[in-house]
């Protein structure tokens, strides 16, 4: 028989009982929507939350540490016992970079800057990066760029960092008046690189005892009439990961410390028991870009295995993920649930109809209809059902979705404070999953119906009831 | 003369034995009987004596106890039900008592049915399925339904679905059983006219011996066993 004969044929035969078969499909229907509503459910805040990671500093970083400096954070004492733990140096970044699947490697070196311009003064949380390392983090700006080469030393602010300023006489800033400090970004601001002079200098009165007669003597440090490269996008709302800090070409942040602290040790570089500087400088962490998250657990051993300590910062992403793998198993299951009682229906129907044309599919068999086109007749009319009540169930779940995200999100907006988020994402896969899914289900209902009709005796035909 | 040519339908010690309960039913008794290309037989017996347990072997609708019933060269009782299917889709067109059309499709569709489980493009199916529509007076019905025609419009629908596959053999059985005596006539007629003119094989089961006389040779069977074979070659003859 040909295909488009035998196709014919159940659909007809689907025809001739349209509300039987439009209750059946009714049934496959809600099944469909509620398996995909649910699922979409799950995926529309897992979908969130990794928009939310991407956005701050996206799942292929990892940045290393020296070992212990977690554990030493709040034992002062124990840095002295730790001699040797390897610290980052240029052999580090070196060394990381031949990781398989490494693609950058660069060295990150943190120090407080304070800056001044007028009467604002505020402390800059500066980040020497490589120059490679600043273009790969993408940055969003409001206005600038990355410093460029032989610009010599200009810095790139975070949008938030404007909260760090306060005004030096009254101390008022942010955070007490809630009014941005009046500072303009777009004229260069002064930078002081010795804070330990400056307060000293200042303050003269507020040192104690022994160090008294020293820090009177103490005359202020040099100023520093450095420019802005860049600020980044966003209000004092949007948080990213690079909101608060400031960020330089380590390339040129050293030379200008190395300057300054002529003979002293730079502040937060270690010191012989003398007190005296190292000859190699030490980063406080490097920033590693991966190419693939799916090799961080990986490459995160193998930089252990070098000695150092790894910090992805997306390990929370992964267990967030099995986590709403779960919650989406149990919305899929609910949704299941209703498919699977829509199977239950479809092979009811199909178990009917069969019952019903016992003496048709007896004259088929008589007039030569083969026993394999048989089946795949009642195959072909369970699978339509699921079919059918399949796309009509998707349209009715892009109906629900697009209801939940413009009605349910001014809803679930006043409650989560998530006013940007989706309720409900179905993506193309899921769409696509969901028929074939369907129609699957029709089949599997079908077969032991289209089975037994295939047994059925012609006989059926010729005797007289 | 006649027993020089190889039958087309040969049938020897053929048995057919039902279980009910602890009973057993001999519906067939050993039965041994020829028919040659061409003729037009029919089985003639009283209610229960297994004429139709006899036209369905014949057809290859049901399996033998034991016995070999053979069609040209093929071994009914030795195939299985896909070969059984095929050889009733290529070699045999069947005419039922109760008609048995398809009653959501219209005489032509019905007529064009099993032309469509051989793989007939639908265009060809239907030309040849209207062709013989007219060759058995129903030009007017071709777009009837079952239900909006009489039963022995039904059963002229009927004999042009059985003869639409151009099968070597036709078995009907009771074909007129449906039909008062002036339709049966005119069926009768129609059946004996167009498998003359088209040279088919007919096996017929009846009950009926005036209907019987129709055809060109009768099988008279009583309890499962052929007694008496009725020929009626002379008549055939004059009418040639
Ligand atoms: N499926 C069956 N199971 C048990 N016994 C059967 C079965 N089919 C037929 N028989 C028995 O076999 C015998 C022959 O039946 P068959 O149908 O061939 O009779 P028939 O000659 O066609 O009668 P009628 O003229 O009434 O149609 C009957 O006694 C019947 O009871
Ligand atoms: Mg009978």
């Amino acid at each position: 028989m040909r295909f488009w004969d035998l196709i014919r044929m159940s659909l007809s035969n689907l025809w001739r009982r349209k509300l039987r078969t439009f209750l059946t499909v009714l049934g496959v229907m809600i099944g469909t929507a509620s398996i995909v509503v649910m699922v979409s459910l799950g995926l529309a805040l897992n979908k969130s939350t990794m928009e939310t990671m991407e956005s701050s500093g996206g799942l292929t970083t990892i940045q290393v540490y020296e070992n212990g400096s977690f554990v030493s954070m709040g034992s002062g004492s124990e840095e002295e016992s730790s001699q040797e733990t390897k610290r980052i140096t240029e052999d580090t970044i070196k060394e990381l970079a031949q990781i398989p699947h490494v693609t950058l490697v660069s060295p990150v070196l943190n120090v407080q800057i304070l800056a001044k311009q007028g009467r604002y003064i505020g402390y800059l949380d500066v980040y020497g990066m490589s120059k490679e390392a600043l273009e790969s983090m993408d940055l969003d700006f409001a206005w600038g760029q990355i410093p460029k080469e032989g610009d010599g030393l200009s810095f790139v602010y975070g949008n938030q960092v404007m909260m760090n300023f306060y005004n030096e006489s009254t101390g008022e800033g942010y955070w007490d008046s809630g009014v941005l400090p009046d500072v303009d970004l777009e004229k260069p601001l002064y930078y002081i690189f010795d804070q330990e002079s400056y307060w000293a200098s200042q303050n003269p009165v507020e040192d104690t005892g022994e160090n008294e007669q020293q820090t009177q003597n103490v005359s202020p440090p040099k100023k520093y009439m450095l420019p802005v490269a860049g600020v980044l996008a966003g209000d004092m709302e949007t948080y990213t990961e690079q909101s608060y800090g400031v960020y330089c070409d380590v390339e040129t942040l050293l030379p200008q410390l190395k300057r300054v602290f002529k003979n002293k040790a730079i502040p937060g570089q270690p010191v012989t028991k003398s007190g005296k500087p190292y000859k190699e400088i030490y980063y406080n962490q490097a920033y590693v870009r991966i190419d693939d998250m799916d090799y961080a657990e990986e490459i995160q051993n193998e930089i252990k295995n070098l000695g150092y300590t790894p910090n992805w910062n997306a390990e929370w992403v992964k267990s967030q993920q099995k986590q709403y793998q779960s919650i989406q198993l149990v919305l899929g299951g609910i949704g299941a649930v209703s498919l699977f009682v829509a199977a239950i229906g479809i092979a009811n129907t199909m178990m009917m109809s069969i019952y019903e044309r016992t003496k048709e599919i007896g004259i088929l068999k008589v007039l030569g209809c083969s026993l394999s086109n048989i089946r795949t007749m009642f195959l072909a009319e369970a699978s339509a059902i699921g079919l059918i009540g399949g796309i009509v169930g998707l349209m009715l779940s892009f109906g629900i979705s697009w209801a939940l995200n413009n009605f349910g999100a001014a809803l679930g907006g006043a409650i989560t404070g998530m006013t940007e988020a989706q309720i409900s994402y179905i993506p193309f896969w899921l769409a696509g999953l969901a028929l074939a899914f369907a129609v699957l289900v029709g089949m599997i209902a079908g077969f032991f119906p289209a089975l037994r009709a295939m047994r059925l005796s012609p006989l059926a035909a010729i005797r007289n009831e | 003369m006649e027993t020089k040519r190889t039958p087309i339908i040969s049938v020897k010690n053929l048995y057919k034995i039902y279980r009910v309960g602890e009973t057993q039913v001999r519906a067939l008794n050993g039965v041994d009987l020829n028919i040659y290309p061409g003729e037009f037989c029919a089985i003639v017996g009283t209610s229960g004596s297994g004429k139709s347990t006899l036209l369905n072997m014949l057809a290859g609708l049901e399996k033998p106890t034991k016995g070999e019933v053979a069609i040209g060269r093929c071994h009914l009782e030795k195939m299985n039900e896909n070969q059984l299917v095929r050889f009733r889709r290529e070699a045999v067109g069947f005419i039922f008592q109760a008609f048995n059309l398809i009653p959501s499709m219209n005489a032509l569709e019905n007529v064009a049915l099993p032309l469509s489980f051989r793989g007939v493009p639908k265009k060809i199916r239907l030309k040849r399925a209207a062709g013989l529509l007219k060759t058995v007076g129903l030009a007017e019905h071709m777009f009837h339904k079952p239900s909006q025609m009489s039963g022995g419009q039904q059963q002229r629908v009927g004999v042009a679905r059985a003869l639409v596959v151009d099968p070597t053999i036709i078995f009907a059985d009771e074909p007129t059983g449906n039909l008062d005596s002036a339709t049966s006539a005119e069926v009768m007629e129609l059946m004996q006219r167009v498998v003359r003119e088209q040279k088919k094989t007919m096996v017929m089961v009846t009950h009926d011996n005036h209907l019987a006389g129709f055809a060109d040779r009768i099988f008279h069977i009583i309890d499962g066993k052929i007694v008496k074979i009725e020929e009626k070659v002379k008549e055939g003859e004059k009418e040639r």
